[in-house]
């Protein structure tokens, strides 16, 4: 931007606030087509059974009913998954978990098609589902998945567990499980599919990876990807559940190809809440040691996340569990074991925090316990041991830049300071208590290489757009970009076009996933904007006969500052005959993959860290639990948009709040019983109290601006400090997920007697 | 089998033929065309579909258009007036209250319910007012903050009568 008015930095309004709040901007299911077909998925209400039969005679001989599909009716490759190809788009011989799709239909209304949904008829051997994680693990269980029901298993090796217990004068030791949630995002999953003359198919879909949708619509289309261009609508959040499940594109592809007509596929709320991915529920077992001054000696843990019927991301979210398992703290001995493990359940998959937030939830329950036993502060303990410059991680990973843990939990302190004059209720059933959580994310996925990509189009005007395909979700990333590119091309943020999620036009920057965007994405668009401006200052120093390093770029014209002269884009690039300056920005992130046998390795370029804090009170007549206050801490590197930034961390402490206390989808032998939000309790604008937010920029060298991210960092410490906020009311550890006043309660009757102070 | 009704959209007339069993999301989704109401659940659990009718706050989902004969409707579409946004969207917009914008046209008419009827309101009246539009991005904060500000608007001349709302019945 012009002279000293800076983009980046700065609240500004997301650049399609107006749309949104004028009711305009178009959403999945907002897209109407002439003659379109309404499709719908028939599932199975079996977690798991062998397919008899399927009879789509009656549903066929419907009016109005213009395709009923089954598997063998896919063209090309009938299977799809990220990782591994396992999940059936259509099931021929088995289903797998409740709601697992058996058949397609499409009718001219969506009535009619919810009507020939219900009259396909399909036969079931009805067979025992494998249910609970551990007893699947047992190699005489049924097999979920041909492979065996180890779906992965991951390790982290650091120095020796026996020798670290052995150095230890305290050692705590636990179990913990925590529940299967949903991303619970307002819009549900949605697709329209259209085909052309020519046979190319468009796809319009709310989407995390748009390129992603495109690679499995064309295997199971068996066309060319470039036949193939998937389109981003305006989504209404993932939080990693529009991600890795491209089912939904599929059905719209399949029924548009079949029926040459354009096809929309929308998944009802209990549709979306029973068979879409969740986030693995976990059983944890902790066991952490200390010594009298209050140095952590070993870590050692074993988890097991239920995967469900399909990989999807699983064994990567366990693995993220693996290398953060530690926690952000120095531990010289460090053991983890992890496991995916498959069921008969909805999948899960990617969900914000990717397999932190559970293991978090039990190592931090463990630092409290280990700071009681040694008569420290909480908050001192973990500062004793937490990662600064210098530190090595679980993984072998030494952290040279950005590790602003330290500061989050000493302005935690402050926070606690002035939260403890609120402990008090006036009423004895009522008692008051304040938690801490402390967590960390590794930023971008872990594995290498990973790659972002950004073209900026410099116009003779000086304005430009920018092509990504890290596409925005809800959470201000296409602002981001522009306020990136406005900053680098000095221009006002209005000069600046983004265009995200569109296969024909945007680089593949993989998902809007693993708090990647800012970081990868960002440095992509500075890089390429970077890039553009110096092709203009050449031009412009050729002009000048100066050194281009001598020149600035702002509000279209390029400046020579010492001698007062400036030649505006236009004529420049008429006078070399340019029409626009187009630059590539590739970013890839410096990182080496973990040892598969000892789990050490740098997995991420640079980590986003957080501190938080909750005050809570608990009612022990009924064990119900209110958040009363909460601060979050969060290590961004460099908040971009500060406004943005506040809004993740609120957002997170939202849903990470619900994950502790309110949650949980509830199974009755592998069907769900509550797939609606009257009965998934998300919690309201009432159940919150105001949220502090204080952001801590400990800036990354390698991040644009220094930025880093923080979509999960700030979700992880959640629903810890919730449960550590519980202890410190009532004295009672919570070890399972969600703390509902039923689980409160129980665990109340048996609760030994509360210290005296309290 | 279809009914027929005469229903004041924004301050628009329309006289609809709706099938029974179909609810004012549909027709105004489906018979004009009105996307900005959002179906989020359809059964009145998410309030992205909220409305105003006859000035109250109601999940359009949960109403069925036969029921709307004679009735005034106000959705997202009619909030601005001819000379630009509603105050409430205004402060939307700067308190950065909205993010994936799915929730954002039914807590906008939630919370203009509420200012109709109490200009004035705590952050724990906006609490409980809103407490019928789910939100998974925000945490809700901003959301309180914008209908907080917006409240502080509300004291200039003009306030709370936009384009399509009438005095209610």
């Amino acid at each position: 931007m012009a002279d000293n008015q800076k983009a980046v930095g700065v609240s500004v309004p997301r650049i399609e606030a107006r749309e949104k709040v004028l009711g305009r901007s178009v959403y999945v299911d907002d897209l109407r087509r002439e003659g379109m077909i309404w499709g719908k998925v028939v599932r199975s209400p079996h977690p798991r059974a062998r397919i008899v039969h399927v009879d789509v005679t009656e549903a066929r001989g419907l009016p109005g009913v213009v395709a009923v599909l089954t598997a063998a009716d896919v063209p090309g490759d009938r299977y799809v998954g990220p990782l591994v190809k396992d999940q059936p788009i259509l099931c021929s011989s088995s289903v797998r978990f409740e709601g697992d799709a058996v058949a397609l239909v499409a009718a001219t209304a969506e009535e009619v098609a919810e009507t020939a949904r219900d009259a396909v008829r399909v036969e079931y051997e009805i067979l025992e589902p494998v249910l609970d994680p551990i007893a699947a693990m047992s190699p005489e269980a049924p097999q979920v998945q041909a492979g065996g029901n180890v779906a992965s298993y991951s390790k982290l090796r650091r120095g020796d567990v026996e020798v670290g217990f052995r150095a230890a004068d305290v050692i705590v030791e636990d179990s913990f499980s925590t529940q299967m949630i949903d991303h619970a995002y307002l819009e549900p999953e949605g697709a329209v599919a259209e085909v052309d003359a020519e046979g190319k198919v468009t796809i319009w879909v709310c989407s995390q990876y748009p390129h992603y949708d495109r690679q499995e619509v064309a295997r199971v289309l068996g066309v060319s990807l470039a036949r193939v261009r998937v389109i981003q609508t305006t989504t209404g959040g993932g939080f990693g559940g529009k991600f890795g499940s491209p089912l939904v594109s599929c059905y719209a592809a399949l029924l548009a190809a079949r029926t040459g007509r354009p096809a929309k596929v929308l998944y009802t709320r209990e549709e979306s809440l029973r068979t879409t991915v969740k986030r693995h529920p976990y059983r944890i077992h902790y066991k952490v040691g200390a010594t009298r001054s209050g140095k952590l000696t070993a870590v050692e843990a074993r988890f097991v996340g239920d995967t469900g019927a399909y990989l999807v991301v699983g064994r990567a979210v366990v693995g993220k569990s693996t290398s953060h398992g530690a926690g952000p703290y120095e531990v010289p001995h460090v053991k983890m074991d992890g496991y995916a493990v498959y069921t008969n359940k909805a999948p899960a998959g990617a969900m914000r925090g990717y397999g932190v937030p559970q293991v978090a939830v039990a190592y931090e329950s463990l630092l409290d316990e280990l700071a009681r036993k040694l008569n420290l502060d909480p908050i001192e303990f973990r500062l004793k041991n937490v990662l600064r410059e210098g530190s090595q991680t679980a993984t072998g990973q030494t952290l040279l830049h950005s590790v602003g843990v330290a500061e989050t939990l000493e302005r935690a302190a402050d926070a606690r300071r002035e939260m403890t004059p609120h402990l008090k209720t006036g009423k004895p059933y009522l008692k008051r208590g304040i938690g801490v959580g402390v967590s960390w994310h590794g930023i971008g996925a872990a594995r290498s290489p990973s790659q972002a990509t950004a073209y900026v189009n410099l116009c003779g005007d000086g304005s430009a757009t920018v092509l990504c395909g890290s596409v925005d979700i809800g959470q201000g990333s296409n602002t981001l970009f522009s306020q990136i590119a406005a900053e680098e091309l000095g221009v006002p943020l209005d000069q600046i076009s983004v265009v995200t999620g569109d296969t024909l036009t945007t680089p593949d920057c993989e998902a809007t996933t693993a708090t990647r965007v800012t970081y990868l994405s960002g440095n992509a668009v500075r890089l390429a904007a970077e890039k553009a401006k110096g092709t203009a200052l050449e031009l412009a120093a050729k002009h000048f006969g100066c050194l281009p390093e001598h020149l600035i770029l702002a509000r279209g014209k390029v400046q020579v500052p010492d001698a007062a002269l400036e030649i505006s884009l236009t004529d420049l690039f008429k006078k070399h005959a340019v029409q626009q300056i187009s630059a590539l920005g590739v970013f890839s992130p410096d990182c080496t993959p973990l040892d598969p046998e000892t789990g050490q390795g740098s997995p991420h370029a640079t980590y986003g860290f957080g501190t938080h804090v909750a005050l809570v009170e608990v009612d022990q007549e009924t064990g119900a639990v209110r958040l009363v206050d909460y601060a979050a801490f969060n290590d961004v590197g460099k908040a971009i948009n500060p406004q943005a930034v506040e809004g993740q961390i609120e957002g997170a402490v939202a849903m990470g709040t619900g994950y502790a206390l309110s949650e949980g989808m509830i199974f009755d032998r592998g069907k769900i019983l509550n797939p609606s939000f009257a009965t998934y309790l998300l919690l309201t604008a009432a159940d919150l109290p105001p949220v502090r937010v204080g952001l801590v920029e400990a800036p990354e060298p390698t991040g644009p601006y220094g930025a880093k991210g923080v979509g999960e960092p700030s979700m992880n410490p959640v629903a810890a400090a919730v449960i550590n906020a519980i202890y410190d009311a009532v004295g009672v550890r919570i070890r399972e997920l969600p703390a509902v006043p039923e689980t409160v309660f129980a665990a109340l009757k048996t609760r030994q007697p509360l210290p005296a102070d309290r | 089998m279809s009914i027929s009704l005469c229903v004041i959209v924004n301050g628009n007339e329309h006289h609809l033929d709706v099938a029974p069993h179909h609810t004012l999301l549909d027709a105004l989704r489906e018979e004009l065309g009105l996307t900005g109401t959002k179906r989020g659940c359809e059964v009145g659990d998410c309030g992205a579909c909220t409305v105003l009718l006859n000035g109250k706050a109601v999940n359009s989902c949960l109403v069925l258009a036969a029921e709307t004969e004679g009735a005034e409707v106000v959705t997202i579409e009619g909030v601005a007036g001819r000379e630009g946004l509603h105050p409430l969207q205004e402060a939307f917009i700067r308190e950065g209250a909205v993010q994936c914008g799915f929730c954002t046209p039914g807590m906008i008419l939630s919370a203009l319910a509420l200012l109709r009827e109490n200009p004035r309101p705590s952050d724990a009246e906006v609490r409980q007012a809103l407490s019928g539009n789910l939100c998974r991005c925000t945490g809700y904060a901003k959301i309180v903050q914008a209908v907080l500000d917006a409240s502080d608007a509300s004291l200039v001349p003009g306030f709370g009568r936009p384009e399509g709302l009438r005095p209610s019945r």
